[in-house]
């Protein structure tokens, strides 16, 4: 701010000489406020991510992460990662897991949304507040709710499947255990998506639907025509940020099966090998923090691809 | 940022920063060798760190061992989950902020010690005489003690003896795996269940898994071998037909406790910690050893923790004073009687393990399991962990392999790798 105003004053104050020095000031209280941010940025910011790629680039185990002396290995880490038999497997169980979830949470959410946005329906705010719950409650507890209810034995869901005459299904077994944490990871989401294009929704004029109608656009014409196109930004947005969270979804993926079977995601991986918890009790800093660097240049990529979306919509 | 000044401003506030924290990454201390607890005195705050976060401050244990702070002196106690724990103690030696005294489960010890987290029980004044050498096993490495075991845990099979009575099952007559799938057979066609245990992925199911792994005559350096799949056949023939519930594979020790605990099964494997939880069930619980393949007792793998003494790199005479008098304490005596009474242990020692029996008849059957109990990592050492982990793998596929022959055979012999 400061900046900006002595900028417009300097070239109309007749005395340049004393416009010099205020200018001089200027900058430096420009710097000064700048500075807090700059370190808040490479402490918290650049730090950890250069300290992550070092990591991923020395041979780490828990006596060298305590004394020092881990051995530069360059790529070797990537290598040992990228060649590991399990790998490629966890790339598509994390793209099908993440693709799911964002397909489902987005359709549900939006169909939701454009229920409530309707109107005429008396329930709709206390209805749209239950909506919220899995957002509000904590995730341990959905998480063990979505166990409880999943148990291959005696648990709700198969109960209920019964009353069909289906067979019971063991939901979270190596092989059906990412369809299970998929479904409750959308039940999840469903409220931010909710929420979001909600909120879209009540920024389209009203006009434009009525002047549709008056056209004698069916509803389904204006949905298509109006409602769609006028959210592409909403749900660009909505998209980008339900991308980056379900990629580093760990908490209810761990809360529920632990990340075995084909419910391992990258975010899991990396999670279980960075503490020692999950099958192996072995810490595996380096190949942790490779894994890592993967999910964030994934979630990078996703980044730039926005941005250029973005910029395609505004030229 | 096209203005000069402030371009310049920011790199040197980056150079800065970086040198800051270069500054401070850079001088790793270095754990030193130095120290003695005979060198040193005990200080005003003791430092303890245990794996029972259950155990909450002004519960039994709590004052047990905040009792046990030498004259003068506090004792500050911290909880976590093992792993928690181990890696929190990672973190506090690298930057030189040990704890005094730490409870440190047993199958991590040789890591602990490989990575050079732990001073030797010398060092640290602490004495391991008396204590059984099975239970001292993870605990030596390299010929050098690490620490001292105080009390262990084993595992056995718990029955509900009303169940087994109403089915017409003498648990007496089970001594080898065919009488136990018999009696398992026997009181699912009775109307009841058959056995819960836990075969979660990780190193609770690992320990789970070995009394049949060790029973079937299998060895950990080769866990691929035909005693191994046997042992994965049989607990995954268990879901496949029934006897088990498929949320095993899953489950945790207390979650397939407390299946147990409905009444509704026959049989649980599980540990000596659920001994006075057992007799307080609302239904009569008896316990019977783990049966090998052929006949007799399987080997149970040592459970319960070392008492440490993590290393230090500055007053660490003063620290391993306080890390021998508390564990001295915890270990010897009434204190050391009442520290494993409080657990849910049997004592690491042979004569206050025959107290404890005499005392409780509830002890009884655990004896012989404690002193039977192998260690997990005495053969393999640092190396257990990888090989938990492929066992782990290979488990949890034998157990939803459901059954099936050849999947269990194919989950053993692929298991390996992170």
């Amino acid at each position: 701010m400061t900046t900006l105003t002595t900028r417009t004053e300097a070239p109309t104050s007749p005395e340049r000489g004393t416009a010099k020095p205020k200018r001089r000031a200027a900058h430096w209280a420009a710097i000064a406020f700048v500075i807090p941010l700059v370190i808040y940025l490479l402490l918290f910011y650049a730090y950890p991510l250069v300290q992550n790629l070092t990591m991923s680039l020395h041979r780490f185990d828990r006596g060298t992460f305590i004394n020092g002396g881990a051995p530069f290995v360059g790529l070797e880490i990537y290598r040992d990662v990228f060649a590991h038999p399990k790998f490629w497997a966890i790339v598509w169980q994390t793209t099908v897991f993440t693709a799911v979830s964002l397909a489902f949470q987005y359709l549900i959410g939006l169909t939701i949304a454009v229920f409530f946005h309707r109107g005429g329906f008396r329930l709709a705010a206390p209805l749209r507040g239950m909506f919220l719950v899995p957002w509000l409650l904590p995730i341990i507890v959905s998480g063990t709710t979505w166990q409880w209810m999943m148990n291959p034995d005696d648990g709700i869901l198969n109960t209920f499947l019964s009353l069909f005459g289906a067979d019971p299904v063991w939901w979270l077994s190596t092989d059906n255990a990412l369809m299970s944490v998929a479904i409750a990871n959308i039940w999840l989401g469903i409220p931010f998506n909710l929420v979001i294009l909600y909120s879209g929704l009540q920024g389209i004029p009203k006009e434009l639907y009525e002047a549709a109608s008056m056209d004698g656009a069916t509803p389904w014409q204006q949905f298509r025509r109006i409602t769609l196109p006028m959210l592409r930004p909403v749900t660009l947005i909505t998209l980008l940020l339900g991308l980056v969270y379900t990629l580093k979804v760990v908490d209810i993926i761990w809360i529920m099966s632990m990340g075995t079977g084909t419910s391992q995601t990258l975010a899991t991986w990396a999670y279980g090998m960075s503490v020692g918890k999950g099958a192996s009790g072995v810490i595996r800093y380096s190949e942790a923090s490779a894994v890592g660097t993967v999910l964030l240049l994934a979630a990078l990529a996703f980044g730039l691809i926005y941005i250029a979306a973005q910029r395609k919509q505004e030229h | 940022m096209t203005n000069p000044t402030l371009r310049w401003c920011v790199a040197a506030g980056a150079a800065l920063t970086m040198g800051a924290l270069a500054a401070c990454s850079g001088g790793t201390p270095e754990p030193g060798e130095d120290g003695n607890a005979s060198e040193g005195s005990t200080t005003a705050e003791i430092v303890f760190w245990d794996p029972y976060p259950q155990h909450a401050e002004g519960s039994a244990w709590d004052e047990h061992v905040k009792s046990c702070a030498p004259e003068g002196s506090t004792i500050v106690r911290t909880s976590a989950p093992q792993t928690d724990l181990f890696n929190q103690l990672t973190t506090a030696v690298k930057e030189g902020g040990a704890p005094d005294v730490v409870l440190l489960d047993n199958p991590m010890m040789p890591e602990a010690v490989g990575a050079g987290m732990l001073a030797t029980a010398e060092q640290a004044g602490i004495d391991t005489s008396g204590v059984d050498e099975n239970l001292m096993g993870p605990g030596v490495v390299d010929g050098a003690a690490y620490g001292v075991p105080f009390g262990s845990n084993a595992l056995g099979l718990y029955y509900n003896a009303d169940l087994l009575s109403e089915a017409g099952i003498d648990p007496a007559s089970i001594t080898d795996w065919d009488s136990l799938n018999a009696a398992l057979t026997k009181a699912v066609a009775n109307g009841g269940k058959g056995i819960t245990f836990s075969g979660v992925t990780g190193e609770e199911g690992v320990f789970q898994f070995l009394p049949w792994f060790w029973g079937a005559g299998a060895d950990l350096s080769d866990i691929s071998s035909d005693e191994a799949v046997a042992a994965g056949q049989l607990l995954s023939g268990w879901i496949g037909e029934g006897l088990a519930p498929k949320s095993a594979a899953t489950d945790n020790q207390s979650a397939a406790w407390d299946l147990f605990l409905t009444g509704e099964y026959a049989f649980a494997e599980n540990g000596s910690w659920f001994a006075s939880a057992a007799a307080e069930a609302n239904f009569e619980v008896g316990v019977i050893p783990i049966p090998s393949k052929d006949g007799g007792v399987a080997p149970v793998p040592t459970g319960g923790e070392f008492a440490v003494a993590p290393i230090q790199s500055e007053n660490a005479s003063d620290h391993y004073a306080n890390a021998s008098s508390v564990i001295a304490c915890l270990t010897e005596g009434e204190a050391g009687f009442q520290t494993n009474e409080t657990l849910g242990y049997l004592s690491a020692k042979p004569e206050v393990r025959a107290e404890q029996a005499t005392q409780s008849p509830l002890w009884e059957p655990w004896v012989g399991a404690v002193e039977g109990a192998q260690g997990r990592t005495t053969d393999l050492g640092s190396e257990y962990v990888d090989a938990s982990a492929s066992l782990s793998g290979a488990i949890q596929a034998a157990l939803n392999a459901a059954g099936d022959q050849a999947a269990v055979e194919a989950a053993f012999q692929d298991a390996g790798g992170f």
